[in-house]
């Protein structure tokens, strides 16, 4: 039995779940991560690196990544891809001008053999501001239908704002992760 | 053989903990949760044998020429140290990042002082020469940047925030009282005046030139896109800068504000004023001063020293209060 496959054992005996956040810069992960957690998201700075949070949701146990989204440290990213069971995309909705930059980034990761298994969450976050896309607009400006078949994907509309839709969001993403790791034995 | 025991000592501690994982933090992300633990050991491992070598100099004390060899030697390696530090600190949660750069800054203190000690002051600058790293050696390395290809078709064109956008000499003034509004975009100005009076929730701006933007509180986050020759004077919950250059920022934050690709741009703190603005930035959480104007951290240069790139504006050629009240639509000239 190789390394990987015991490591999944000792998880699925835990019910643990790794959960890697990403988006662009200022789309609100931190925000959202603190807000599910029942902490004060009134003073938050963009994210310098990344953090870690264990969160007990349900009867399991998420182990949340939460990565910084700034340029520079984009292309580190790809150093928390292993062993990720569950990716979250959250996107600014009222920041119409970066979709572009929302979408290629978004496609390139989902190129990532690392993550081909992972279900795929995204939250279009921001949804109490006037002007925000609404899911389906996001959906369509991400060419989300277009995405390859063997994907778990959803899409949600949410506020770290006002903490709509994330439990919603999050209900879903556990459960499918559930479904194809701990009832597949 | 001390060493030898102390090692296996050191050895057993860490399969005992190994053993422990799966209770305690159990899948916490294998690979960099491994990558964090050994490079805090490779980190105390060249930390020790600098620790060792500066306090050997003393022995050395009564041979000067091998005295400053020595002292050469320690130098390199805490450079190499700092490097180390460079090269990881992505990898690492900002927390050992910053009390890496803390340990390594302390080293260097030391060497500094024990230098002194050890060496008569007159000589002590041609012998400190070697010592002196060009910057450049020790700056993290910068990820390569794709070329980003746009891709057609995917702008929702019929949509657009409201704002203010391809003006060229104009006064634009926005006032927001009483009414709820969302973001709020400026974009393409050259040789502008915005003034935003009220609130908003976020801010957009993008490609500015020569202009002036006064706003009152954001309550969620501005973002700022290439400006150049610009004066900003905004308070805002987050505030992020990229690439901007030759531009100062009169800022009210409550977190630290951040600059990313940015060069000579300079900070000072909020001195906005209009009637009611007091009211406003109560209502947004902003009245009271944090002092995070100058907290910038420049994601661009993560090393203990100043970042090249900003400074706080000398408080000589800082504007003074900017009453924004009662001027109108082009009543003024810029
Ligand atoms: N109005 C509104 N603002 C939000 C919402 N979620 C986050 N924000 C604001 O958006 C800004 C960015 O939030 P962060 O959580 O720091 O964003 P991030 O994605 O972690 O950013 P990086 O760490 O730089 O990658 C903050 O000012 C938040 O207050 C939301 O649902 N509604
Ligand atoms: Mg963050």
């Amino acid at each position: 039995m190789g390394l990987l496959s015991i490591i999944r054992k000792i998880k699925r005996k835990e019910k643990e779940m790794r959960i890697l956040m990403v988006g662009l810069d200022n789309s609100g992960k931190t925000t959202i991560v603190l807000k599910i957690n029942g902490e004060d998201t009134s003073v938050i700075s963009p994210t310098l690196g990344f953090n870690i949070k264990t969160i007990t949701y349900q009867k399991y146990t998420l182990n949340i990544w939460d990565v910084g989204g700034q340029k520079t440290i984009r292309s580190y990213w790809r150093n928390y891809f292993e062993q990720t069971d569950g990716l979250v995309w959250v996107v600014d909705s009222s920041d119409l001008r970066r979709l572009d930059d929302c979408k290629l980034e978004l496609d390139n990761l989902l190129k990532e053999e690392r993550l081909s298994g992972a279900t795929l969450l995204i939250l279009a976050n921001k949804q109490d501001i006037k002007g925000a896309l609404t899911p389906e607009e996001i959906a369509k400006v991400l060419n989300l239908e277009a995405m390859d078949k063997s994907r778990h994907w959803q899409i949600v509309g949410c506020s770290a704002y006002t903490g709509e839709g994330l439990l919603e969001g999050f209900d879903w993403l556990v459960q499918d992760i559930a479904s194809r790791i701990y009832m597949l034995d | 053989m001390e060493d030898e025991t102390e090692k296996q000592k050191k050895h057993l501690a860490m399969v005992e903990r190994l053993s422990k994982r799966p209770q305690s933090r159990p899948t916490n992300a294998e690979s960099s949760a491994e990558s964090t633990s050994s490079f805090l050991s490779r980190f105390s491992e060249l930390k020790t044998s600098i620790d060792f070598q500066l306090h050997q100099s003393q022995s050395l004390s009564s041979d000067p020429p091998n005295l400053k060899l020595h002292f050469q030697n320690i130098s390199q390696s805490i450079s190499d140290l700092e490097k180390l530090v460079a090269q990881n600190s992505y990898l690492l949660p900002s927390y050992d990042v910053r009390t890496s750069l803390k340990t390594v800054s302390d080293l260097k203190l030391s060497l500094q002082n024990i230098t002194n000690q050890l060496i008569p002051k007159t000589k002590f600058s041609f012998k400190n020469k070697p010592t002196k790293k060009d910057p450049k050696d020790t700056a993290i390395p910068q990820p390569k940047q794709l070329p980003q290809p746009s891709i057609p078709g995917t702008r929702l064109a019929a949509r657009e925030s409201p704002g203010f956008r391809n003006k060229v000499g104009e006064v634009l003034v926005a006032e927001f009282r009483g009414s709820e509004v969302g973001e709020f975009a400026v974009s393409d100005l050259d040789s502008c005046e915005v003034r935003i009076i009220g609130s908003v929730r976020a801010l957009f701006v993008h490609r500015l030139k020569n202009s002036r933007v006064y706003v009152g509180p954001v309550t969620g986050s501005v973002l700022i896109e290439e400006a150049e020759d610009c004066v900003f004077v905004m308070a805002s919950h987050q505030i992020r800068i990229h690439s901007a250059r030759k531009s100062d920022f009169y800022l009210r934050v409550r977190s630290k504000p951040i600059i990313e690709d940015s060069n000579g741009v300079r900070f000072a703190p909020y001195c906005l004023s209009y009637r009611g603005i007091e009211e406003d930035l109560r209502g947004a959480g902003l009245d009271a001063e944090s002092g995070n104007w100058e907290n910038v951290d420049d994601f661009r240069w993560l090393r203990a020293v100043q970042s090249p790139n900003w400074s706080v504006l000398p408080e000589s050629e800082r504007v003074g209060i900017i009453d924004i009240s009662n001027l109108k639509n082009g009543d003024e000239e810029i």
